[in-house]
């Protein structure tokens, strides 16, 4: 059904970043926002993209923000490499969704409920890092990287899946011995993004714990909060919420933590 | 949200936190209604992957649930959680819980219509007395051998011998059982599960279509496990004389077990028994006596009404029945298949050393038996991606096969139902062996495709 040729292939096809966005990016990284506000909004889809993203309800601003520099000035730098990485994301997203129900839409929505939430929880946890604020840009990749490689099989994987409970990333890992989180563990390398990343996201799929302790606790983390956001309607009903297994034993001690942060009765 | 089906048993599995949001978004009364069609008798919700539910969430499942239950008399309810999750449950509906809750999906198959007569030790305790009881009362009717902790005491103290119980019952409460007409297969023989009063409902019950297309792809033996059975009317005895009679063109028998004559009259016994009805007081008296079974017909199921041939229709569509099958051998294998040769006749197997079969039927629009005969290697790397590891156990090889075959019917049905053509599937079969399957289809004719598998061959046969 998938070989590791087929994986291969894909991750081969996976773009590196663009010139642009390499700019804009090594400006946030110096802290320049200025400067990488003038690159950022020379490129349109970019400038749309951050328009679109902090004009969301879940970022509680009352008044439309269109001014790019006005717009990484809120951000700050974390938040403004978080959102270029999260547009970077969307790159690879399809024109079309044919096996989950979504659309452009619907997959900004989650990009920005995911980002606003895990600023949220590294403010509780007193983290400051700008890598670890950005790893959650690459977390929804895992279900482009899941409708890429399955959107040709749909048949088959709901045949599949309607005799035995089992995920996306589960079939790709028996059948080719590689998982969803690996190929995203590519593509952090293809974008240039730290390590610290790459071990962040392997720990949230909550089948590689990291021995790094810090690490580990972030992933759990990340697990919960990808599982809290596909557990509302939008999500469920685009068949997000068993796209991959949730470990309720991984997160379990820092759930009453996670409750109480998020406000959940 | 889809549900896996398996033992008769449909079960949802949400993830993640359940509240009055989201509850009607995890289960729909679509998603219900379409579990219930695949003829199940109970339907759960697990709640294993749940880390958070309130009120709200489950009242919209309760409000599905009741709509099932009352059309389709199925079981219904909760299974997969820890003592936490039950006690919850417990509070928010205190004296009003009228569903059932299975601390595991294998406590749950014990109260399954698909799971008697295994004969397990099953421990069990409840703190309500009338739930040990009505616990105790179901495990026995369905062929186990309960024992009850009366107090929490004696039930810990009895737990620690945990070898001398098959199984363990405890944060587990019986709803309203379902009464529907569970169906299960034992060897070549297919059991109905009947109880309580039967009446001209068991017209609407009963699945005609199923049973008859059952007696169309080989089954001559129907036992009817009636030891629940209370009582019948005019009706309902008519009813079974009509199938005996129907039955009889097919050289099939069809026999009820345990049925207690205390508050039927006896002629409706005479009147069955002149229509060819046979009685029997143990399920035993049949399954563990091979004779009789000879004489049933359940070791042999050749002896067909018409042994019918391969239609042009059937031909036509045979490049559907094909892709099926290979596009999901090739999945579940990651290997491609190849083509090796194509013949209308009887079927023909080389060697049948180290070989395993299986068959499912398929009924409406057009019908017949698929028969698919596996080297067992085959068989064991097509039930990997299931199994999730390699396996040398035969019976869950087996098991997996069945799922496996399902998933081809499931795939056939989909590619005929976009050519308008509409057919429903019966249960798969597995064989242990060429053998016991020859018995089955000996001389019938049908279409043989020889098939390899990176150099493994494997036979397709399409037969009526």
């Amino acid at each position: 059904m998938i070989t590791t040729k087929k994986i291969n292939q894909y991750i081969e096809r996976i773009p590196p970043a663009p010139k642009a966005l390499k700019e804009t990016l090594s400006f946030l990284n110096n802290g320049e926002l200025t400067k990488a506000s003038h690159v950022a909004q020379n490129d349109p889809a970019l400038s749309r993209y951050l328009r679109e993203l902090v004009n969301k309800p879940i970022y509680g601003f009352t008044n439309e923000i269109s001014d790019i520099s006005q717009i990484f000035g809120i951000l700050g730098v974390s938040g403004s490499q978080q959102s270029v990485y999260n547009y970077m994301t969307t790159l690879l997203s399809p024109e079309k969704w044919v096996l989950f129900k979504l659309d452009a839409r619907k997959f900004h929505e989650l990009q920005a409920r995911l980002s606003k939430n895990w600023e949220t929880i590294l403010k509780h946890l007193n983290i400051e890092d700008k890598d670890i604020s950005t790893s959650i840009s690459l977390l929804p990749a895992s279900i482009i990287v899941t409708e890429a490689l399955f959107c040709e099989k749909i048949d088959d994987v709901t045949l599949l899946r309607g005799v035995k409970k089992i995920d996306y990333n589960t079939i790709l890992y028996r059948l080719s011995g590689i998982g969803i989180f690996d190929i995203c563990e590519q593509i952090s390398k293809k974008w240039e993004m730290s390590e610290k990343v790459s071990n962040i996201i392997q720990a949230s799929s909550g089948t590689k714990p990291s021995t790094d302790e810090n690490t580990n606790r972030l992933g759990k983390w990340m697990h919960l909060l990808l599982f809290y956001e596909l557990s509302k309607p939008l999500f469920i009903e685009a068949g997000l919420n068993d796209f991959i297994d949730f470990h309720i034993e991984y997160v379990s001690d820092i759930y009453e933590e996670f409750a109480t942060l998020m406000e959940i009765s | 949200m889809r549900a896996i089906v398996k033992d008769g048993i449909g079960i949802f599995t949400p993830q993640g936190f359940l509240d009055g949001g989201n509850g009607e978004s995890f289960l729909s009364l679509d998603d219900i209604k379409a579990t219930s069609q695949l003829k199940v008798d109970m339907i759960l919700v697990s709640l294993k992957k749940v880390i958070f539910f309130n009120k709200n969430g489950l009242d919209i499942f309760m409000k599905v649930f009741a709509k099932v239950r009352q059309a389709n008399n199925i079981t219904v309810g909760f299974c997969d959680y820890d003592k936490l999750k039950y006690d919850t449950i417990k509070v928010f509906y205190k004296d009003e819980v009228n569903f059932s809750l299975f601390k595991t999906k294998e406590i749950a198959r014990l109260f399954s219509s698909s799971f008697k007569n295994q004969n397990k030790n099953v421990l069990l305790f409840s703190h309500d007395k009338s739930q040990r009881s009505a616990m105790a009362i179901e495990l026995h009717d369905n062929g186990h051998n309960p024992i009850i902790a009366q107090s929490k005491e004696e039930f810990i103290e009895k737990s620690k011998n945990k070898d001398a119980y098959d199984f363990i019952i405890d944060n587990s409460f019986l709803g309203q059982m379902g009464q529907k007409i569970a169906t299960r297969v034992t060897g070549n023989a297919i059991i109905y599960t009947i109880s309580s009063f039967l009446d001209a409902q068991i017209v609407d019950k009963f699945n005609v279509e199923y049973h008859n297309n059952s007696l169309n792809v080989g089954f001559r033996l129907f036992i009817f496990d009636a030891f629940r059975v209370v009582s019948m009317n005019v009706h309902a005895m008519n009813f079974f004389s009509r199938l005996a009679s129907s039955a009889a063109e097919y050289n099939a028998s069809i026999c009820f077990v345990g049925l207690s004559f205390d508050k039927t009259p006896n002629t409706f016994k005479e009147n069955l028994e002149d229509s060819g009805i046979l009685f029997y007081e143990k399920m035993d008296d049949i399954l563990q006596n091979k004779e009789l079974l000879k004489e049933l017909g359940a070791s042999s199921a050749s002896n067909v009404k018409n042994k019918r041939v391969i239609n042009k229709k059937i031909v036509s569509e045979l490049p559907r029945f094909i892709d099926a099958t290979v596009q999901t051998i090739e999945m579940m294998t990651n290997s491609k298949a190849v083509k090796r040769s194509a013949k209308v006749d009887n079927i023909l197997i080389g060697d049948k050393k180290e070989k395993i079969a299986s068959s499912i039927g398929y009924y409406g629009d057009l019908d017949g038996m698929l028969i698919l005969i596996f080297p067992k290697e085959i068989a064991k790397k097509a039930c990997e991606l299931l199994v999730g590891e390699k396996t040398d156990d035969v019976e869950l090889i087996l098991d997996t096969l069945a799922e496996l075959v399902n998933i081809i019917g499931g795939k056939i049905k989909t590619m005929l139902s976009d050519h308008d053509i509409s057919v429903d599937i019966t249960l798969p079969r597995t064989y242990h062996n060429v053998d016991s399957l020859l018995e089955v289809i000996k001389g019938r004719k049908g279409v043989q495709v020889d098939l390899a598998f990176d150099d493994d061959k494997f036979i397709f046969f399409l037969t009526r």
